[in-house]
């Protein structure tokens, strides 16, 4: 168990650089998902941290230990795999006791821990089996296994649940959030999948080229993005943008000259300007005709829990969150607002929240 | 029940006549030299050849009295298989570094080498090993016969290297291996059936190799193949005896030729990763 402190961290392949100055520390028995697009970094990180990319610049820290030139055998961290990395030639039993053994323990010594987490994981009747004999969640929790017998100071994920089905993946990613609160080991968990990041994170980080844009709980993330790309990228479906500039104590849509009330912002709004409106599709809310903006529907899409309604609104598309007890039809015009207090407001150029309070961004 | 197209059956019926033909083709030489091999020497240079005869052990039986067959035997032996285990023993790691750091230029060399004509090293190799008082010895035939195994081992078994997936490597690091612990205790028994194809590949390359034991040999470390040659003789060739030679001398390579068909179907690592 250790925190991680990483002070301006570069890491390069070749010329390219594909993390320029990074700086972030994550506590001890903290659970972290860094979440962004392909190619933003996160993977690069966390093989930073594992010890399998060497650092170009800046600082490792596990616990109170500079990292940067140890190697990844004697990190004493532990990793789980995207595509598990089990070793085939073993049985699940010589696969979890394997790094116990490389650290010389006896037969006897790793045989109880091997057991111990097999239970823990429900893996227990598979011990004498080979990989290739297993589905891919029983391989799943063979790599979880592995890495819990060793007792690492830290964990890593690289995307472990990218290779399940949908159903599956819902109920490892319950069973690892489980796993992190009675292991209570720092853990670091990279994903694309802002649903994976939303529900497991204690902190979520958001990446970007290389860069995080945000660091924060997954409502801070959620209720306070600090620009337009983490409002963008957390959230499904993403958050709705209006080019809109700002009139007296309205606010006037670019296209269309409909106008909303600034009290419906969450954050107080500058005098005048070219803005960028934010609203979460379900942060709509259909109110009667000329109380709100014009739309038209063009799409509905019934979920079951919910509806989303995908509109033409002053020339953007737009997609509403609805109860499903509103049945609307393609075609049929409506009349939407934000509830109050959810709407944000974007610098179009620099691109960030209007009005955030200090800290929040990184 | 399902018909197939007329194009798809005539296909097939081509592809069987291709290979019965090549079959014919590859197999006339060996047959005729094992049917020979079974002929009084007075048929065995017969024209026509005949193809129904008396066979008879007479070839075989004047090999054994005639020659130290058994010491050949032996010889060739302690060639092949030191210089396969030669091989081995330095072309499985250096398949391995070279697959790890994706640096392959070592390889082409040491194909380059096996690619060039024998000749072209047959005299710095000679004088190199009458230099050192070697010609002769069981050791620099070995030696020599590397130049052969070492390039098949590592060529054989490099894409069997390059197919372990990469993160199983890394899991090995992370869980504290060192490279060599990685190589020995992951990658080799990952390419288990590749060794086992290229151990018999060197093997057969190096039994069959004739320049290099002819001329570094001498009567006592004689291998079987540059024996055969005694059969040659000035004035005449014992035609029969030479083929019972070659038939006996051919017999390991079919034997482990049809060996490794069954290690060619490597399924091992199945399962490793997702699917």
């Amino acid at each position: 168990m250790a925190s991680i402190t990483m002070r301006n961290l570069v890491k390069k392949y070749g010329g390219v650089t594909v993390i320029p100055d990074l700086n972030l520390r994550i506590e001890d028995e903290e659970f972290i998902v860094l979440v962004g697009p392909s190619g933003c970094g996160k993977s690069t990180l966390l093989r930073v941290l594992a010890g399998l990319e060497a650092i170009d610049g800046g600082e490792l820290l596990i616990g109170d230990t500079r990292v940067n030139d140890v190697p990844a055998a004697r990190r004493d961290i532990a990793m789980v795999f995207q595509d598990y990395a089990l070793y085939p030639h073993m049985t699940v039993r010589q696969n979890m006791s394997f790094a116990l053994e490389m650290r010389g323990m006896t037969p006897a010594e790793t045989a109880p821990r091997v057991e111990d987490a097999a239970r823990l994981l429900d893996i227990h009747p598979y011990l004498d089996r080979r990989p290739k004999a297993l589905s891919g969640g029983q391989r799943q929790r063979v790599a979880m296994g592995r890495a819990i017998v060793r007792d690492p100071k830290v964990f890593l994920f690289d995307e472990p649940l990218s290779n399940l089905d949908a159903k599956l993946r819902g109920q490892v990613r319950a069973e690892i959030k489980t796993l992190s609160r009675k292991l209570k080991t720092t853990m670091v968990f990279v994903t694309h999948d802002q649903v994976e990041a939303m529900t497991m994170a204690d902190r979520i980080v958001v990446m970007k080229s290389g860069q995080i844009q945000q660091v924060g709980t997954p409502e801070e993330v959620y209720d306070n993005p600090v620009n337009v790309f983490v409002a963008s990228f957390i959230g499904a479906p993403s958050m709705n943008f209006l080019p809109a500039r700002i009139e007296g104590d309205r606010l006037a849509l670019a296209d269309g000259g409909e106008t909303l009330p600034l009290a419906l912002m969450a954050e107080a709004a500058p005098a005048a300007g070219e803005v960028l409106l934010g609203i979460r599709p379900e942060h709509f809310q259909i109110v009667p005709e000329g109380q709100g903006l014009s739309a038209v529907i063009d799409l509905v899409e019934p979920l079951g829990s919910d509806t989303l309604i995908h509109c033409a609104l002053a020339g953007q598309r737009v997609i509403a969150r609805v109860s499903p007890d509103i049945r609307p039809v393609a075609g049929q015009r409506i009349s939407l607002t934000s509830i109050a207090g959810k709407a944000h407001l974007f610098d179009p150029d620099s691109q960030t929240r209007i009005g955030q309070t200090e800290g929040q961004a990184t | 029940m399902t018909t197939r197209p007329s194009d798809s059956r005539w296909l097939d019926g081509l592809n069987l006549v291709l290979l019965v033909l090549a079959g014919v083709i590859v197999m006339t030489p060996t047959a005729w030299m094992v049917l020979s091999s079974f002929k009084p020497s007075y048929e065995v240079t017969a024209y026509p050849p005949t193809l129904v005869f008396q066979p008879t052990l007479e070839n075989y039986a004047t090999l054994n009295s005639q020659t130290p067959f058994l010491r050949y035997t032996m010889n060739s032996l302690i060639v092949t298989v030191g210089s396969t285990l030669f091989g081995l023993l330095l072309g499985a790691p250096a398949a391995f570094v070279a697959s790890w750091t994706r640096i392959t230029w070592p390889a082409v060399v040491t194909l380059m080498a096996r690619m060039a004509p024998g000749t072209l090293f047959l005299l710095p190799w000679y004088v190199m090993f009458r230099q050192v008082d070697m010609i002769g010895s069981y050791t620099a035939l070995i030696l020599t016969h590397a130049v052969i195994t070492l390039p098949v081992v590592i060529w054989v078994l490099l894409p069997y290297f390059d197919n372990i997936p990469r993160s199983i490597y890394e899991a090995a690091q992370v869980d504290g291996c060192s490279p060599f612990r990685i190589f020995r205790r992951i990658a080799l028994p990952l390419v288990s059936s590749g060794l086992a194809v290229s151990a018999i590949l060197a093997f057969v390359f190096s039994w069959n190799f004739f320049l290099f034991a002819l001329v570094l040999s001498n009567s006592q470390t004689k291998t079987l193949i540059a024996a055969s040659f005694n059969f040659i003789g000035e004035g005449s060739t014992n035609w029969g005896g030479l083929m019972a030679a070659a038939t006996i001398i051919a017999l390991p390579p079919l034997i482990l030729a049809a060996v490794v068909q069954r290690w060619l179907i490597s399924g091992l690592t199945l399962g490793a990763v997702k699917g």
